[in-house]
């Protein structure tokens, strides 16, 4: 594969913030969710 | 609304005139932005003729974030704004008024900057009848444009840092607008000058509907 | 006077019961479906982008950047609309929701456009052999993230919170428009200096390629998708837990006033 290089990084530079900010996200949430009483959270 | 814009334009255009702070303070700054160009770009090697009309549109949108900072700052005492809330002044036309304010003290800037490049770049003035009509038109559209967003920013201790960043890429447009006609003006491009100055006005008009609309908003708002 | 009668149970227990029974996290049934079915779909992008799909006539293989550049941008626009929606619509009837829709929608977008960038400049060394062209997708991305970082600036602000939305409601408002004049002027600028744009998408695009385009669409749909909704729900936790700190301290103010020893202490808000 030519320009394998870039490609590679391409992905796996895409995925790899993607990905850390899904877990940002979720581990966010969680504490958040944590601070508030249940009653606020309607959606689980 | 054009009675109170008068009232709050004079208003803003008086202190300006008791303060002097465009007089002593922007137009120095601007002028030793040009200064600054010229250190950097080596006017030996023609880039600095060839770059004239982007620097000095540079040069007016720098100075023009320190007139909106100072524009917003004059309102943003606990005092100022309780007073305009209270003074039942329309919203669009403190808006109008303030923009207007602004807009004239840019206007003396982009004629002495105007003179200032003739001088130190060599510039030859020629199509003035686009180069006047490109800065009112863009004139209009970068105070219009840095009110509203000079009252998204008031009253905050970043305002300064925060300003530049909101309103520059906002303006690009107009900077991009504005180099391109000025270039036409002087020759130095083969396309049409006049589309890009339409360009800047319908920017002006887009802005200063915008601004007068959301002017009330703001001001209740904080 | 007290009875012995046995106490009652208190109105919405049985509700009280089951809230106490929800987890601590933002995710929800629909949520980890989601989740599921973008893994699915990046999955299969990965095996379309990276081996079925055939290297370009001329671009070679640096077009399976296009697999990740074309949709990033696409859903990069369509977290913009979100926060500019949000924010007309929270202006019109200031409910928390819009305007945690309208942070959301921001944040994400700009997460969408670092890659847009990121892969349009890694495009573009091996193409035309520098990282950055000033072409009019590049340029106006560029702005457009400006713009972003801006809007979630003034979010971050230390002002009242009615104040912040309220702003920040008429910037987000104004990001699509701004967003459109930009490009507009960004492109009509660059076209008299090059022909083409970034992505020259062939009408006759072979088979496979197209194949993982759509599969591309769908990928980043979901993900965005998932993307958003916890977003959205940490933008409303994030309120109500304000909203929380501020009653707490309104209850401490009480309790201190009503203490009968209580110090005179002068609290400055």
């Amino acid at each position: 594969m030519t320009h394998a290089g870039y490609v590679a990084a391409g992905w796996i530079g895409a995925g790899v913030l993607i990905g850390g900010y899904a877990v940002t996200l979720v581990r966010r949430g969680r504490r958040l969710a944590r601070q508030v009483p249940p009653g606020e959270r309607r959606w689980s | 609304m054009w009675r109170d814009a008068a009232l709050v334009a004079g208003r803003d255009l008086r202190i300006e005139a008791r303060s002097r702070v465009t007089v002593h303070q922007v137009a120095p700054f601007a002028l030793l932005v040009l200064v600054l160009f010229a250190f950097a770009l080596d006017p030996a090697r023609s880039i600095l003729e060839r770059a004239t009309p982007g620097l000095y549109w540079i040069t007016v949108l720098f100075s023009a974030l320190l007139a909106l900072s100072r524009s917003a700052a004059l309102d943003e005492t606990a005092g100022a704004r309780d007073a305009l809330r209270l003074s039942g002044l329309d919203p669009s036309g403190v808006f109008v008024g303030k923009s207007l304010a602004v807009a004239a003290e840019l206007v003396v800037l982009e004629v002495l900057l105007g003179v200032g490049v003739i001088v130190l770049y060599g510039a030859e003035p020629a199509g003035v009848g686009l180069l006047a009509a490109t800065c009112l038109a863009a004139t209009v559209a970068v105070a219009a444009t840095g009110t509203l967003y000079g009252a998204l920013v008031s009253g905050l201790r970043v305002r300064e840092t925060l300003l530049p960043l909101l309103l520059l890429p906002v303006l690009a447009p107009v900077l991009i607008g504005a180099t391109r006609a000025f270039e036409a003006a002087l020759g130095r491009a083969p396309a049409d000058g006049w589309p890009w100055c339409g360009l800047l006005a319908a920017f002006a008009v887009l802005y200063s509907v915008a601004g007068a609309l959301a002017y009330g908003t703001l001001l209740e708002g904080s | 006077m007290t009875t012995t009668l046995p106490p009652r149970p208190a109105p919405g227990a049985a509700r009280d019961e089951a809230d106490a029974a929800r987890p601590a996290t933002t995710a929800s049934p629909a949520t980890r479906v989601l989740g599921a079915a973008a893994l699915v779909a990046t999955a299969l992008l990965v095996l379309y982008g990276l081996v079925i799909s055939p290297a370009d006539r001329e671009m070679a293989d640096s077009v399976r950047l296009m697999y990740i550049h074309v949709p990033a941008a696409t859903y990069l626009y369509v977290g913009c609309f979100f926060t500019t929606v949000a924010s007309a619509m929270w202006l019109r009837r200031r409910t928390p929701g819009w305007d945690a829709l309208a942070e959301a929608g921001a944040e994400i977008a700009l997460v969408f456009s670092i890659i847009t960038l990121g892969t349009g400049s890694l495009w573009g060394r091996p193409t035309w052999g520098t990282y950055w062209t000033w072409d009019a997708r590049l340029t106006s991305t560029a702005v457009l993230t400006a713009m972003l970082v801006g809007y979630l600036a003034l979010r971050r602000l230390e002002l009242d919170p009615a104040a912040r939305s309220t702003r920040a409601a008429v910037l987000g408002l104004l990001l699509v428009p701004n967003v459109i004049v930009v490009n507009r002027s960004v492109e009509w600028w660059r076209s008299l200096h090059q022909g083409s744009t970034l992505v020259k998408l062939d009408p006759s695009i072979e088979g496979t390629m197209l194949v993982a385009l759509m599969v591309g669409f769908v990928a980043f749909g979901l993900i965005f998708a998932w993307l958003m909704v916890h977003r959205f729900r940490i933008a409303w936790l994030d309120q109500k837990a304000d909203g929380l700190d501020l009653e707490a301290a309104l209850a401490a103010r009480r309790a201190e006033s009503r203490a009968p020893t209580a110090p005179e202490t002068e609290v400055t808000p």
